[in-house]
């Protein structure tokens, strides 16, 4: 069962790290285009307004993979002083609130795209829906936060000796 | 309980989270939100979270950050490094300790690419630690020199550094990019004359390196101009006006692809695996600064920030003195906190304090940055540290450490020149940029 959720939250997190990817090479090209069209006077239509929301696409694409290689910042200078139960909890708490804080980004992003849809708000030279940017934002934090969750479990089932284990082999 | 109250319990619970390494931004985002929750309801919180999160990610002054990072990455996988620091070894490596500022040198381009110290360090370390090794560097110099040389990238442009500031505070980007130009060169030179000084005082330290022939030199130096090339077009274009920030690090960004293509460097593998870094490291970037926005609301508050202006504006001392404490603080935290962290937690509370005391922001940024830089290679947890002693398996971190003491030195001079002397930083973006 736990397997089967990790295969399904890695291919997830998978996907939206591609996607973010493509988010990024999208923007790179729009302003390209957009620079090189300006000096033969045919600038992008609605350039800026594809970055801003590619870069929603490439911030929140790439959350639940950075979260999956550790890379949120943290201050571990005390770790090797703490207990590796006490390490061991605070790894599972990290996911915990990590993973309500990412379940409250989407649910109240996904709130304010009602508002969105119902005041029509667009992007301002093309018209690009807000909400759907709102929605991608919506899942992608989903997504970190269900590799957050299910980390949460794997840790509480795993114990610390798994952990003193594992920076051993490191 | 009062709202200052409140404020300080806050702070108190981000220390006590943050020490139990839960992430910076995770701890920043909850004890804003349940802040914010306590001192007005939990609907303004969860406003502020759907808002923030929204806004921040779809900003077109932090398009910057990604595209910056990918021209780095892309220049870091097609060893446009190498033959960065192979330019500079060819004309200075044969000197005494030569094949250390020749490091510098190179660090000091690769930072002009990428605005990453932490990939600075790493690339550059990868690059010449075996070189010095394999002409009896003392490890304390080799080391020390990639670690310190690294932390030129936040502060010569494009730097990071530089646009989290300038959105903290709603500075010019293009201002602080253009005042970062002439300190990071004040730098580099204090660096090379460290070097200098330790190899004249230990000649063991760095022994000459091979000479080289003068067709040697050349190929080395056409090798490096694409290169230069990039650096020249990408950040000329800001300041000329050609470019805004987000064209130059798009263009920047393109031009290493093309380059990387023409020289048969860059696969489309290694450009994907490069992109997909790019994206994982925005989001570390993003996530602080979103929860920057959540906590920053809840102080401003509190009415802390605006208590510790009045009490720092009403010592009995001079701004010059206030300034030096705030400088002091930055330097202590460099010790223990990461260096954005660092930047997006103080700045509500000493910005108002430094416009209200007259001082020129963008003086102030390029002091703030260059004790950011400090403190990335402050023990215990200066990351430039961690990152060489990972290319350099066999050094000690003592050793490391040790070596990099005079850099930090001379890097602490550096700021004392910058204090002394605002011009340095203030002629650029004054004459060039109205």
């Amino acid at each position: 069962m736990l397997s089967s959720l990790r295969k399904i939250a890695d291919g997830l997190i998978g996907l939206s790290a591609f996607v973010g990817t493509l988010g990024l090479v999208f923007v790179v090209l729009v302003v390209l285009v957009d620079v090189i069209g300006r000096s033969f006077g045919v600038p992008l239509n609605g350039g800026q307004d594809f970055t801003q929301m590619g870069m929603v696409i490439i911030v929140f694409g790439g959350m639940a993979l950075c979260d999956k290689l550790g890379g949120h910042v943290s201050v571990d200078i005390f770790e090797r002083s703490f207990p590796d139960g006490l390490n061991h909890v605070m790894d599972i708490l990290a996911a915990l609130l990590g993973a309500a804080i990412f379940v409250g980004i989407a649910y109240t992003v996904y709130d304010s795209s009602k508002l969105s849809q119902m005041l029509n708000l667009t992007t301002n030279i093309v018209n690009l829906p807000k909400w759907y940017f709102q929605w991608a934002l919506s899942v992608l934090a989903l997504i970190t936060a269900l590799g957050m969750m299910l980390r949460a479990v794997e840790l509480t089932l795993s114990g610390p000796a798994a952990r003193s284990a594992k920076e051993i082999r490191e | 309980m009062s709202g200052e109250m409140i404020g300080l319990v806050g702070m108190l619970i981000l220390l006590v989270l943050l020490v139990l390494r839960i992430p910076v931004a995770l701890a920043m985002f909850a004890v804003g939100f349940v802040g914010i929750w306590a001192l007005r309801d939990l609907n303004s919180a969860m406003s502020l979270m759907a808002s923030e999160s929204f806004t921040l990610a779809s900003s077109a002054e932090l398009v910057v950050v990604p595209l910056f990072i990918l021209m780095g990455n892309v220049a870091s996988v097609t060893g446009m490094s190498a033959r960065l620091y192979d330019a500079a070894y060819a004309i200075i490596g044969r000197l005494r300790g030569g094949l250390a500022s020749a490091t510098v040198l190179g660090c000091a381009g690769f930072a002009a690419l990428s605005g990453s110290s932490v990939a600075s360090a790493l690339t550059m370390g990868k690059v010449s630690l075996d070189q010095m090794d394999r002409f009896n560097y003392d490890n304390r110099l080799s080391t020390g020199v990639v670690a310190a040389g690294g932390t030129l990238g936040i502060l010569i442009p494009p730097s990071t550094g530089f646009v989290i500031y300038a959105i903290l505070t709603q500075q010019s980007i293009g201002r602080l990019f253009l005042a970062g130009v002439l300190p990071g060169l004040l730098l580099l030179t204090m660096f090379i004359a460290t070097i200098s000084l330790l190899c004249w005082i230990w000649p063991k330290f760095g022994p000459e390196g091979p000479r080289t022939t003068l067709s040697e030199k050349a190929q080395a130096m056409v090798g490096a101009l694409p290169v230069l090339g990039v650096v020249i077009l990408t950040i000329g274009g800001i300041y000329t006006g050609v470019f805004s920030p987000t064209e130059a690090s798009a263009v920047g960004a393109g031009l290493v692809v093309l380059i990387g293509l023409l020289q048969r460097k860059l696969t489309f593998a290694r450009f994907w695996a490069a992109a997909k870094d790019s994206v994982v490291t925005t989001a570390t970037v993003m996530l602080i600064l979103i929860a920057a926005h959540m906590i920053n609301p809840f102080l401003a508050l509190t009415h802390i920030p605006s208590l510790v202006g009045e009490f720092l504006a009403g010592l009995d001392v001079g701004p010059l003195v206030i300034l030096a404490l705030i400088l002091l603080t930055y330097l202590i935290l460099g010790c223990f906190l990461e260096g954005f962290a660092m930047l997006v937690l103080t700045m509500p509370i000493y910005f108002p304090v430094i416009t209200q005391l007259g001082m020129d922001p963008i003086w102030f940024g390029v002091l703030v940055v260059l004790t950011l830089e400090m403190g990335l290679i402050s023990p215990p947890v200066g990351v430039n540290v961690f990152i060489v002693k990972s290319v350099a398996r066999d050094v000690p971190l003592g050793r490391i450490f040790a070596g990099v003491t005079p850099f930090w030195l001379a890097m602490f001079a550096t700021l004392v020149l910058l204090v002394a002397f605002p011009q340095i930083s203030l002629i650029l973006p004054n004459t060039m940029m109205q």
